[in-house]
């Protein structure tokens, strides 16, 4: 509601400012914006598996050219774990979370299909 | 037992993400008539022009839709599109605005009159005689003044809301909103009260 409080003596001219127009019928005028809207882009069906084709050969080359880089990230996230101290009931509980966020995600992904 | 209505977020994810005309054009479905009805008061009850300003709104709104982060209603936005584009409009027609005003008056304002009817007394005559005033006096209101009495009263929003919509201060919506209203009731001095 706003907030456009007024003297008495405007409340006339607030009425007859505020008078309802009625409800617009539709009369086609939906149809005319969706004709009017661009057209959808047009994108090949080829066009998704070969982009991922694209990510799994620059993700193999990587993988050739720098052998020692991904033993290096693996090496250096297992000692900075390893450097936390984690009880086995800690391991446990982020166990459970895990799988309670993975199912909960895999039936909202079901659901909105 | 019926489906649960879909939100206006839940359509605009959908025309976001998936794409989907199909919501969009729900979304048009839902706010065409007060799109259309802000835009007629604007255009002082030019049908035509309003009518071509709403589909140039709603296909801004499908290009933009991305951009809007929902820290206003959709509706709200909505309106924030539709008076851009009357002011694009306006300026182009500066000219023509500035000419006999008279001649602005539309043929096909009957509709609008009838529902001014109720609110002068019951009496329809009275109700048209003042619709026709009115639409006579807010020809006399600059762009911004005009924009602002319809966002605040047509429309029903807040002043900061209609701030938002004008893209200006709400201190300059209050002070377009008070001499708008000063010019009407002097426009209209025989409509008011004893």
């Amino acid at each position: 509601m706003t907030a456009n409080l007024a003297p008495q003596d405007d409340r006339w001219l607030e009425d007859a400012l505020r008078a309802d127009a009625g409800y617009l019928d539709d009369a086609g005028f939906t149809a005319r914006v969706m004709d009017a809207l661009p057209p959808p882009a047009a994108v090949p069906r080829w066009r998704k598996p070969a982009v991922a084709a694209l990510w799994a050969l620059a993700a193999a080359g990587t993988a050739i050219a720098l052998p020692g880089a991904f033993l290096d990230v693996a090496r250096e996230t297992y000692k900075l774990i390893a450097a936390q101290p984690v009880s086995l009931p800690q391991i446990a509980t982020v166990v459970v979370a895990l799988g309670i966020a993975t199912w909960s995600a895999t039936v909202y992904a079901l659901r909105s299909e | 037992m019926a489906p649960p209505p879909v939100s206006d977020a839940q359509l605009i994810a959908r025309v976001i993400v998936e794409d989907d005309r199909h919501a969009f054009a729900e979304l048009v479905r839902r706010h065409q008539s007060a799109v259309r009805a802000c835009l007629r008061r604007l255009t002082g009850g030019n049908h035509a022009l309003a009518d071509d300003l709403a589909q140039d709104t709603f296909v801004l709104a499908w290009r933009n839709l991305k951009s809007f982060r929902q820290e206003a209603k959709f509706s709200t936005w909505l309106y924030r599109i539709a008076t851009n584009c009357w002011l694009a409009s306006a300026r182009k027609r500066t000219e023509e605005l500035l000419g006999d005003r008279d001649a602005e008056l539309p043929d096909d304002a009957g509709d609008d009159n009838q529902s001014m009817a109720s609110d002068a007394g019951g009496d329809p005559a009275r109700g048209a005689t003042l619709h026709v005033d009115l639409t006579r006096a807010m020809a006399v209101l600059s762009d911004a003044e005009r924009a602002a009495i319809v966002q605040c009263y047509h429309n029903d929003l807040t002043h900061e809301e209609a701030a938002y919509v004008l893209g200006c201060p709400v201190g300059t919506v209050k002070t377009h909103v008070l001499r708008a209203k000063q010019k009407l009731k002097t426009a209209l001095a025989a409509w008011a009260p004893e």
